[in-house]
């Protein structure tokens, strides 16, 4: 018979260390570079930046946001196999309150100087190339500046709160081994749960469904989740992945973590189809004017504005071709496969909220965005450099968090099961 | 061995350090094939088994009287109206399909999750997806008023119709997603069966037992070559199951949602109403489970801590059903489309309120009771909760069909009433789906008894690790 | 579990019977794959072990290769994808074809071929699925070689526990490492708790009689379908197409002017459903026929109520088709025509626009928007008509000096009754918006747009006499 291992940690180094002094300054100049570059490139158009700069936050965001599900969920569904893995998943949902910092960027204008060129609500009579009439009442009580800063605070303060009280928790049960932190986190794992999902909700009506005001799809939040929660396995694996090359957690992260983090990758490529195919055919389906306009304009390829083309590589590049590629098993199992797979999957996920909120730029500048909608506006110069700024970011915060801290779970109760368990 | 049923040992603890054991009593292999095989070995069944089965006979005789009627008469024999062409007949589907959801959710995801606990109970809910997908499909299938050219369903070439169906209608999809489901389900339910009626075969001593369960088991012999392809064979399907359970009740909701009625066209619908499916059918799980475990002493088997795995994922649906129901409310007000908003606040405060809050109360309110232990563990409570949830999704259905009867056009408003016919084929309904799950009770293995004793500890190794192990060889999968 | 497999081991003794493998009982999981390694290891190739469930780790110790099934079915999967994808393609976007032509509808909007494609995505996935799980479990059965009903294993009692509490190693005999008394001390070094011999019996080779007889029938059953297939090939019947179901063909009705039912028995004394023989009832009194409410004033009718010819040819209605037929003396009597508008027509710009609106619904597809004649029906029926496959008169144009120099009243009788091959349009458009559309043909006739020479000339060769 196999021999089992102990639920002990024996890989010889198991945290950052000292290395994160290097990383963490590292992450900042590249930080500073992408993102300088970017508003350079867009030639000091603030409105140009923040688009893009929203696209990129909003990426990173949801995949905090799926990490911290992860942690939630496998709390709440008192997993074994994620023993592991599951540190990585709790460093990255603890950046999600530092996120907060980088919202500020958007967030300062309008409240301050009422800055309305993205966001168009905060302008008064503005609607978006929606057919529907002036919606007054809806800014009066909701999408109105004031309750949009506080929610938005809100929301960032309850994730923050949730996230370190997972963290802190099993960080303490690093020290004290005691198996009945793990009964406590699982226990207010179900409540948390519903509170997450309930800003989640929100919190994607406000961020990115708020661009196109009046355009409404009940389905949205589930689609913002089911891109955030893949993205979010992807880079839980692809943080796996790089710090075992460089030597750390050589010995519990196992390919059998890897399949199913992949397995589970391929599943919410599949969820992400669904919720977006379902969303697209109701409303392509019903064809009712208050809804078709928006995807009118990222699929109808309005006087050749190229959006077209995007919608397209979503549909390949998002859906297609991970899942083909990703169905096979050898490709599951297969360290080098895998981080290219994983990076790729993160970059389509930038393409997906690219190809949310990038097309309310046009409409944005555009008077009526039926007759002259603007072109794709991608630019490599400005949109490549604001995706590297935004891995600075994540590599800062992530080495920030992590500092010399463990790496993984050490005195899980449930690590001798994710040591020992075997796919098929 | 056998005869100590040690029911003290509770399996409901919380212990992050060790698994706790699904099958009690300290059953060996032997005991398993004893425990299950006894259920249908006896010379008779129990008497309430024979006091259910009359009732359900009964029940499905009114079924076929309805039926004869319904034929004979035309479908003018229901209640249903201009503007609410679709009355109970689709309430009647929709709530049947949902139910059978739980079966292949639980035979499929669960089983790609790697939950164990999922063995006791998988077969049963198998069995009642199959019969709950036929009582679904019956409503759909008469309501087509002419039975005899049913096969216009299907593309079938014909030179005298010139004539296919429509593939764009989401109707037809039903045709495809339902026929498909009950198919994909039978065959998983089939294969799934075929070393548990070996079993059987090995066992009977009657002369055409030997013979219907050797030809049913096909020659198995639990070959470990066979074993391995089964099992591959098994992941596959599992794999297949879980998208296209989750595309069943999608494309029954796209035969609402793809309209442009208000109430029925919002983009939640599709995981919306597959939640709603899962929530429905557990319930009914849970319903079906309590009465047969302590008619057919399976209490080892289906323990307390099965029951309660159940009871939190109907919680858990619950609550996603009802943050549905807040995120349609929330948007109908957001869109600022007044047709909209009208449908909602007709759903609550209309013609139809009290179907909308015994709706809300039922799927919403009750299953909370849920978040106590006491009602979780309890089997009389958790009974009740779960037929209240029912009663609560039924109405679920019927409070989005009711958005027909305010329509775009005031003047054609109206109200539906049911008549005598659509009250009895829904009891008679019943009647069809217990007349099965009777038979399925009494002559085939109720428990997959082969998965059984894949999560019993051996015991031949130190206990604490036993059941690990056993995890581990589910978990393999 | 006694030893009681006494009847099945006299048989096998003699030459009648071969020992095809040695049969091993282990009392746990671990021990069998404790065995199964061990024998692996010495060697063995054709060997197979039993389980009740499948246990961990025995496909490593017995050395048993991943299946292919995945791969089958990943194809059947792109198969099932290619045929619903063309299913689909064939039977909602094509028209023609050689055997079942396909049924090219346009409904709700929905576009047909490649754009329509997300409609057809759900059947797609469920074909998909269908066919995949198809391909799972007969793929799953072919591959294990199942359903096998003989298989001598079954004979042995012991083995029955297979299925239920005991694991089971069985050692072939084809092997080339199987020495029957070297391989029996070596599954007993292994710890097997019990050995038994599995023997094939080889005189148990004769096919049951009653399975010949049922052979021979069922050969016979099967070619009846032909032989009756053939006979009726050359034959003529003359009876009426089976009906199964007679559907709609006959129906319980009374059909127009018949005779209605008699309830009385007695022939002098008849006893009617509605009191007369009719089926068929008579309209209650006081009821107006369609058309017969319009008003016979100005208004409705273009011109002096009372100064219409004599009703010889049925005055202004006239709306033959030919008009060679129309007499023209009676041509020649015409009514006293309205020369303005009568009271209740507006003269504004708004009852303009509401004429240009309709007459570009009802006017427009013969008399072009401009009025000379461009309408898509006109230059079709032209075209047809210069090929000699249509018979067609052309549209006049409104720009025609003859139509110009036509009083509003003979205008409005015009739309109202028609000329010529143009049809009534009373029933269609209301007499107010007749008026609009007469206004709107006035002023269109302002525009001082030309008549265009051939159609008008044409027009005016065919219809020269009402032009006058």
């Amino acid at each position: 018979m196999h021999e089992r291992r102990p639920g002990k940690v024996t890989s010889p180094i198991v945290s950052l260390s000292t290395s994160y002094v290097k990383l963490v300054p590292f992450g900042l100049i590249l930080a500073a570079l992408g993102f300088g570059i970017g508003y350079l490139m867009s030639g000091g158009d603030f409105q140009r930046f923040s688009f893009s700069y929203l696209t990129v936050f909003c990426t990173a965001l949801s995949t905090m946001l799926g990490c911290l599900f992860f942690v939630v969920s496998q709390h709440l569904t008192r997993a074994g196999w994620s023993a592991t893995v599951r540190r990585i998943g709790e460093i990255y949902a603890m950046s999600v309150p530092l996120m907060l910092l980088l919202f500020l960027v958007i967030l300062v204008p309008i409240l301050l100087m009422n800055y309305s060129a993205v966001y168009g609500w905060v302008k008064d009579g503005w609607t978006g190339g929606s057919p529907n009439p002036s919606f007054q009442e809806l800014k009066d009580t909701y999408l109105n500046k004031m309750w949009f800063g506080i929610r938005i605070v809100a929301y960032f303060s309850i994730w923050g709160l949730m996230a370190w009280s997972f963290f802190g928790t099993s960080l303490k049960q690093d020290t004290t081994g005691d198996k009945l932190l793990s009964r406590k986190m699982q226990k207010s794992a179900t409540w948390k749960m519903i509170i997450f999902a309930a800003t989640i909700v929100f919190a994607s009506f406000d961020l990115e469904m708020s661009l196109a005001p009046r355009w409404f799809s009940t389905m949205f939040p589930v689609y913002f989740f089911a891109g955030g929660v893949m993205s979010a396995f992807a880079l839980i694996s692809l943080t796996s992945l790089l710090l075992q090359r460089s030597g750390r957690v050589t010995d519990e992260i196992t390919t059998e973590h890897y399949h199913d983090l992949a397995k589970l990758t391929f599943a919410f490529v599949f969820f992400w189809g669904y919720i977006a195919f379902s969303q697209f055919l109701l409303i392509w389906y019903a064809n009712l004017p208050e809804e078709t306009f928006w995807y009118r304009y990222r699929m109808a390829d309005l006087a050749g504005s190229g959006w077209k083309n995007w919608s397209l590589l979503l549909l390949f590049g998002h859906l297609f071709i991970p899942f083909l590629g990703l169905m096979a098993r050898t490709v599951r199992r297969n360290k080098t496969y895998l981080l290219f797979a994983n990076i790729y999957i993160l970059v389509m996920h930038w393409v997906d909220h690219y190809w949310i909120i990038m097309p309310q730029l046009g409409t944005m500048k555009a008077t009526d965005p039926e007759t002259a909608p603007l072109a794709l506006p991608f630019n490599p110069l400005i949109d490549i450099p604001m995706l590297v700024g935004i891995t600075g970011i994540v590599i800062t915060f992530f080495c920030v968090l992590a500092a010399d801290r463990p790496l993984i779970a050490l005195k899980d109760p449930r690590l001798e099961e994710a040591l020992n368990y075997k796919n098929v | 061995m056998a005869s100590t049923i040690d029911m003290s040992l509770d399996n409901t603890f919380e212990d992050p350090s060790r698994r706790a054991p699904l099958v009690l009593g300290g059953m060996d292999y032997g005991d398993v094939t004893d425990n299950v095989a006894a259920i249908w070995e006896a010379d008779r069944p129990p008497k309430t088994w024979y006091v259910v089965f009359t009732i359900a006979l009964v029940l499905l005789g009114i079924l076929g009287a309805c039926l004869f009627h319904l034929i004979m008469k035309g479908t003018g024999v229901w209640g249903n109206n201009n503007p609410v062409y679709w009355g109970f007949p689709i309430v009647n589907f929709v709530f049947w399909v949902g139910i059978g959801h739980a079966g292949t959710l639980i035979s499929a995801i669960l089983f790609l999750f790697r939950q164990n606990w999922r063995t006791s109970i998988n077969r049963a809910a198998e069995a009642m997806t199959i019969f709950a997908v036929v009582c679904a499909g019956l409503f759909p299938g008469v309501h087509i008023g002419r039975l005899w050219v049913f096969y216009w369903l299907f593309p079938v070439p014909t030179e005298h119709l010139a004539m296919w169906p429509n593939f764009r209608s989401p109707l037809l999809w039903d045709v495809f997603a339902v026929g498909t489901y009950a198919t994909v389900s039978l065959l998983f339910w089939y294969m799934g069966m075929v070393p548990d009626i070996a079993t059987f075969r090995d066992r009977t001593k009657t002369k055409l037992g030997k013979f219907v369960y050797s030809l049913l088991s096909l020659g198995w012999t639990g070959s470990a070559r066979n074993w391995h392809r089964y099992e591959m064979a098994y992941t596959i399907l599992a794999a297949l199951a879980t998208p296209l359970v989750l595309s069943v009740h999608t494309i029954v909701s796209f035969d609402f949602a793809v309209s442009q009625l208000p109430g029925w066209h919002t983009t939640i619908f599709p995981p919306y109403f597959v939640a709603g499916a899962i929530f429905s059918g557990f319930a009914m799980v849970v319903t079906l489970m309590v009465p047969c475990r302590s008619l057919f002493k399976l209490e080892r088997l289906i323990t307390i801590r099965h029951l309660e795995n159940m009871n939190k994922i109907i919680m858990a649906t619950g609550l996603m059903v009802g943050t549905a129901y807040g995120i349609e409310f929330f948007i109908a007000w957001y869109g600022g489309v007044k047709y909209e908003g009208f449908a909602f606040w007709n759903r609550a405060f209309g013609n139809y309120w009290w179907a909308y809050w015994i709706m809300v109360s039922c799927n919403v309110f009750i299953p909370q009771l849920f978040w106590i232990k006491w009602f979780r563990t309890n089997l009389v409570a958790m009974v009740i909760i779960c037929i209240f949830v029912n009663i609560g999704m039924w109405f679920e259905r019927f409070v989005i069909t009711m958005s027909l009867s305010r329509d775009f056009l005031p003047s054609s408003w109206a109200m539906f009433r049911p008549t005598e016919i659509d009250i009895l084929m829904l009891i008679g309904s019943f009647g069809l789906f217990f007349t099965l799950f009777t038979l399925f009770c009494r002559f085939l293995p109720v428990i997959a008894i082969s998965e059984v004793k894949n999560v019993i500890p051996h015991d031949h190794h130190d206990d604490e690790h036993g059941d690990h192990s056993g995890a581990e060889v589910a978990a393999a999968h | 579990m006694a030893h009681s497999h006494k009847p099945e081991k006299e048989k096998p003794v003699g030459p009648s019977s071969k020992l095809v493998s040695l049969v091993a009982q282990f009392d746990d999981p671990d021990s069998l794959v404790a065995a199964c390694d061990r024998a692996r290891r010495e060697g063995y190739q054709k060997m197979d072990a039993y389980s009740p469930f499948p246990v961990h780790g025995i496909d490593d110790a017995i050395g048993i290769r991943r299946t292919r099934l995945p791969f089958f079915v990943l194809a059947i999967a792109f198969c099932g994808l290619a045929f619903a994808l063309f299913l689909q393609y064939y039977v909602n976007s094509t028209d023609e074809s050689p055997l079942f032509p396909g049924y090219k509808f346009f409904i709700s909007g929905k576009p047909l071929g490649v754009p329509g494609v997300p409609a057809n995505i759900p059947v797609t996935f469920e074909i998909i699925v269908l066919s995949s799980a198809f391909a799972t479990f007969f793929g799953m059965w072919i591959l294990n070689g199942l359903p096998r009903f003989a298989n001598p294993l079954h004979r042995i009692p012991r083995f029955r526990r297979a299925t239920n509490d005991r694991f089971f190693l069985v050692l072939e005999a084809e092997d080339e490492k199987f020495n029957e008394s070297r391989s029996r001390q070596q599954l007993e070094e292994w710890g097997a708790t019990a050995i038994e011999e599995c023997h094939l019996d080889l005189t148990d080779h004769e096919i049951p009689k009653n399975f010949k007889m049922a052979g021979i029938v069922l050969l016979f059953a099967l070619l009846l379908p032909p032989a009756l297939i053939y006979r009726a090939a050359g034959m003529t019947n003359r009876n009426p197409r089976l009906h199964v179901v007679p559907d709609m063909d006959w129906q319980d009705k009374f059909k127009t002017q018949t005779v209605g039912p008699n309830f009385s028995n007695d022939e002098l004394v008849p006893d009617y459903l509605f009191g007369d023989p009719s089926a068929m009832r008579h309209p209650v009194a006081g009821t107006i026929a369609r058309g017969d409410a319009t008003g016979q004033d100005e208004f409705h009718l273009g011109y002096k109520p009372g100064s219409e010819p004599a009703p010889a040819h049925g005055g202004p209605n006239a709306n033959t088709q030919d008009p060679a037929v129309q007499d023209p003396a009676a041509q020649a009597a015409e009514p006293e025509w309205l020369t303005s508008f009568p009271g209740g027509v507006q003269v504004s710009e708004a009852t303009i626009a509401r004429g240009k609106q309709r007459f570009e619904i009802y006017c427009t597809p013969c008399h072009g928007f401009d009025g000379n004649g461009g309408g898509l029906t006109n230059q079709h029926a032209q075209a047809l008509a210069v090929q000699g496959k249509a018979n067609w008169t052309a549209v006049k144009s409104l720009h025609d000096p003859a139509v110009k120099s036509q009083a509003v009243g003979r205008i409005f009788d015009t739309i109202t009754n028609g000329r010529a091959t143009m049809g009534p349009y009373q029933n269609q458009i209301p007499a107010a918006d007749r008026w609009a559309i007469v206004m709107y043909v006035k002023a269109l006739q302002q525009t001082g747009i030309e008549t265009t020479g051939a159609t008008a000339e044409a027009s005016s060769a065919t219809e020269a006499p009402a032009g006058n």
